[in-house]
C-alpha cells in the first residue's frame, strides 16, 4: 500500500501527535473542557496512524514513536482506577470501613492466622518453660555474655526510666528491626509458606527462651511488666505477618481451579491488608515498648493498660467490622 | 527480538509492543538506586553529626547531658529513615511515578501485565517481595538477588518473585522519533536515480540495514563509509541493477527510490479534528515543522 512519503505524512499528522502529547501530560482532571472534548478522537487517529504507519513500513523511530504514543494514551483512557483517584471526599462510613478491614481480612484469613499462632506460641511456651527449668538451654540462642547483660537489664527493673533520648533511639530501633523482621517474614512466605514457617518457630523459641531464662534468673515479674505493654501489638503483628506468608505460600502450592500464577496474584493482593495492619501495629508496639514500657510509672498501672491493651486488640479483631459482613 | 518484547491489544485492535528490561539494566538501575539513598543517608548523618558537635561542645555536665539526649533522639530518627529507605523508597516512587530515580536513568518502567501503570497495592507487594528475591542472602538491600535473577531468566517476561506476585513487569523506552525517516542529502538529483530502478522491492531487513547505515553515516569516515557500502552493496546488486563508483551514495539512492517513489509528497495540511489547521502548540521549540 503506498500513499504518502514518510516525511509528508509525518508533516501532516505531527500536530495531532503533539495535541495528543499535550494531554497525556498531565491528569485527566487538570484538562480544559476543549481537550476532554477531543482527546478520543486524537486517540483513535493516532491508533490508525500507527497501524497505516506499520502497513506502509514507515521507519523504525517513527512506529516506536507512535506505538509509545499510544500505548502511553491508551494506559491513561483505560485507566481502571482514574474514578478512585477522582474521588476525594472521605465519608466517616468509608473511615469505618478502612479501620475495620483490617480485622475482616483477619477473620477472612482465619485458618492461616490460627496456624501461624500455634507455630508462634507453641515452641513459645515450649522453650519458656524448658528453659524456665533448664536455664543452660538458653546458651543454644545466645552468646553468654549477651545473656549476662539480659539478666542484668530486668533485674533492676525500670522504677528510675530512661532518658528521653534513649527511648527515641530504641523506638528507632524497634521500628526498623521489628517491622522489618515482620515484613520479611511475610515475604519469604512466597516459597510455599516455608520462610515464615522458619520465621515463625524460630521466633516462638527465642523469644520463649528469653522469658524463661529472665525468670529462671529470679526477673519474671520485671519482664512481664516490661513486655505487657507492647505484646499484644508486636506478638500478634508477628503472627498476624506470619499467616499472610502461609497464606501466599499455600495459595501456590494449592492454586485450586485457579492457574498457580492467578491464585498467587490474588491471595498477594488479598493479604496485603494483613501485612500492612501488622506494620501498623509494630509502629504501635515500638511507641509503647520505646516511651511506655520502660518509663519509671508504677508496675501496678503498666500491667493493668497492658492487659487493657490485650482486650483491645482481640475485641478488635473479633468484632470489628462485624455488622458489614453479616 | 521476539524474545524480548512483550505485544499489547489495544480495544482499536492496534498492536503494540514493549521492550522488556533484562536482568543487568535491571540491576544496574536498583545499584543506581542503592547509591542514591546511601548518598542521601550519609548526607544525613553527617549533617547530624556536626550539629551534635556545634550543640554539644561544652565540657560542663548540662551540656554533655543535652548532647546525649539529642544523639539519641537523631539516631531513632535516622533509624526510621533507614527503614523509610528499605521498605517504602522504591514502593511509593513506583506507585507515584511508576519508576525510580535508578530506573529513570536507565529509562526504565514499571508496568501491569496489560500495559497499564501499576496501583500502590501492586507496587507495595512488588517490593515487599524483595526479600524473597534476595534470597539466599538476608542483606544489603537486594544488591545481590539470586533468588530474583533465577526467577528472571526463567519467566517469560523476564519478572522476579515480586512481579510474578504483583502481576507486573518492567519495560524500556525504546530509541523514538516523530520526525519521520532518513532524508538523503544532497537531495538525489533525476540522473542520479536514472539509474536506479523504478520500484526497488527492499525487505524491511534491508531497508532497516540501510535506514542504520545512512544514520551512522555522518560520524563515519569516508573510508570507513565506503569500506561498509562496499561490504553490502554485492548483496542488494542485484535490485540496483548496475555496479556504481560511489557504493554509499548508490545505498543512499536505492533507499530514497524504495521509501519514496511513487508515494506522493502531499502538502502539509489536511487531516485536523476540527477541520481547520491547528497551530502548533506553543512552548515547545526545537520541532520542526516543516
Amino acid at each position: 500500500m503506498r500513499e504518502v512519503t514518510e516525511r509528508s505524512f509525518v508533516e501532516r499528522r505531527q500536530t495531532d501527535w503533539l495535541s495528543l502529547e499535550e494531554c497525556l501530560g498531565p491528569s485527566v482532571m487538570q484538562l480544559l473542557p476543549k481537550q476532554i472534548a477531543t482527546l478520543a478522537q486524537l486517540y483513535r487517529n493516532a491508533c490508525a496512524d500507527l497501524a497505516r504507519a506499520e502497513a506502509a513500513q514507515y521507519s523504525a523511530p517513527l512506529l516506536t514513536y507512535l506505538q509509545e504514543l499510544v500505548g502511553r494514551a491508551h494506559a491513561r483512557i483505560y485507566d481502571l482506577h482514574a474514578r478512585e483517584k477522582r474521588q476525594r471526599t472521605v465519608r466517616f462510613q468509608d473511615v469505618r470501613a478502612t479501620l475495620a478491614s483490617f480485622a475482616v481480612a483477619v477473620r477472612t484469613h482465619h485458618v492461616a492466622v490460627w496456624i501461624a499462632t500455634f507455630m508462634f506460641f507453641g515452641p513459645f511456651i515450649f522453650a519458656a518453660l524448658y528453659t524456665w527449668k533448664h536455664p543452660a538451654f538458653a546458651s543454644n540462642f545466645m552468646q553468654p555474655d549477651d545473656l549476662r547483660n539480659l539478666a542484668d537489664a530486668y533485674a533492676e527493673g525500670f522504677e528510675g526510666g530512661r532518658a528521653f533520648g534513649t527511648d527515641a533511639q530504641m523506638t528507632g530501633f524497634y521500628v526498623n528491626n521489628n517491622v522489618g523482621i515482620a515484613l520479611r517474614c511475610f515475604a519469604l512466605g512466597v516459597f510455599g509458606g516455608f520462610g515464615s514457617a522458619v520465621y515463625l518457630l524460630y521466633n516462638g523459641l527465642s523469644t520463649g527462651t528469653v522469658f524463661g531464662f529472665i525468670t529462671a534468673n529470679g526477673s519474671g515479674a520485671n519482664i512481664l511488666t516490661f513486655t505487657i505493654g507492647h505484646s499484644a501489638f508486636e506478638l500478634g503483628a508477628i503472627v498476624i505477618a506470619g499467616a499472610a506468608g502461609l497464606a501466599l505460600g499455600w495459595s501456590f502450592v494449592s492454586p485450586g481451579e485457579l492457574t498457580r500464577s492467578e491464585s498467587v496474584r490474588r491471595t498477594g493482593m488479598s493479604v496485603l491488608t494483613l501485612v500492612f495492619g501488622a506494620a501498623i501495629m509494630l509502629l504501635f508496639a515500638a511507641l509503647i515498648e520505646g516511651f511506655w514500657s520502660s518509663s519509671g510509672i508504677p508496675s501496678e498501672v503498666k500491667r493493668a493498660v497492658g492487659i487493657g491493651n490485650l482486650v483491645l486488640v482481640l475485641s478488635y479483631f473479633i468484632f470489628a467490622g462485624r455488622k458489614r459482613e453479616a | 527480538m521476539l524474545d524480548t518484547t512483550v505485544a499489547i491489544e489495544t480495544p482499536e485492535h492496534v498492536l503494540f509492543h514493549y521492550r522488556l528490561a533484562g536482568p543487568v539494566q535491571r540491576w544496574i538501575a536498583h545499584l543506581l538506586d542503592l547509591l542514591f539513598l546511601a548518598v542521601i543517608l550519609i548526607g544525613l548523618a553527617v549533617i547530624v553529626a556536626m550539629m551534635g558537635t556545634v550543640l554539644g561542645v561544652g565540657p560542663d555536665a548540662g551540656q554533655l547531658k543535652l548532647q546525649k539526649e539529642l544523639s539519641g533522639t537523631t539516631t531513632g530518627i535516622l533509624l526510621l529513615i533507614v527503614f523509610f529507605a528499605q521498605w517504602c523508597y522504591f514502593a511509593c516512587l513506583e506507585a507515584w511515578k511508576g519508576t525510580t530515580p535508578g530506573k529513570a536513568v536507565l529509562g526504565l518502567r514499571v508496568v501491569t501485565l496489560e500495559g497499564r501503570p501499576i496501583t500502590f497495592s501492586s507496587a507495595a507487594l512488588r517490593n515487599l517481595l524483595r526479600a524473597a528475591d534476595a534470597l539466599p542472602l538476608t542483606q544489603f538491600m537486594g544488591a545481590i538477588a539470586p533468588a530474583g535473577l533465577i526467577s528472571m531468566l526463567s519467566t517469560e517476561r523476564s519478572q522476579r518473585v515480586g512481579d510474578l506476585v504483583a502481576g507486573t513487569m518492567v519495560v524500556k523506552k525504546t530509541e523514538r522519533s516523530n520526525q519521520g525517516g532518513v532524508l538523503v542529502w544532497p537531495p538525489p538529483e533525476p540522473h542520479e536515480l536514472a539509474h536506479i530502478p523504478d520500484d526497488p522491492h527492499l525487505s524491511p531487513e534491508e531497508r532497516t540495514a540501510i535506514e542504520l547505515f545512512l544514520r551512522r553515516k555522518k560520524r563515519l569516515g569516508p573510508a570507513r563509509e565506503r569500506e561498509l557500502a562496499e561490504i553490502v552493496l554485492p548483496l542488494l546488486q542485484q535490485k540496483l541493477g548496475h555496479v556504481p563508483h560511489d557504493p554509499a551514495r548508490a545505498l543512499g539512492l536505492l533507499y530514497h527510490q524504495a521509501v519514496n517513489a511513487g508515494r506522493k509528497d502531499a502538502p502539509a495540511s489536511s487531516r485536523n479534528i476540527s477541520g481547520h489547521p491547528t497551530p502548533p502548540p506553543p512552548g515547545r521549540p526545537g520541532r520542526p515543522h516543516a
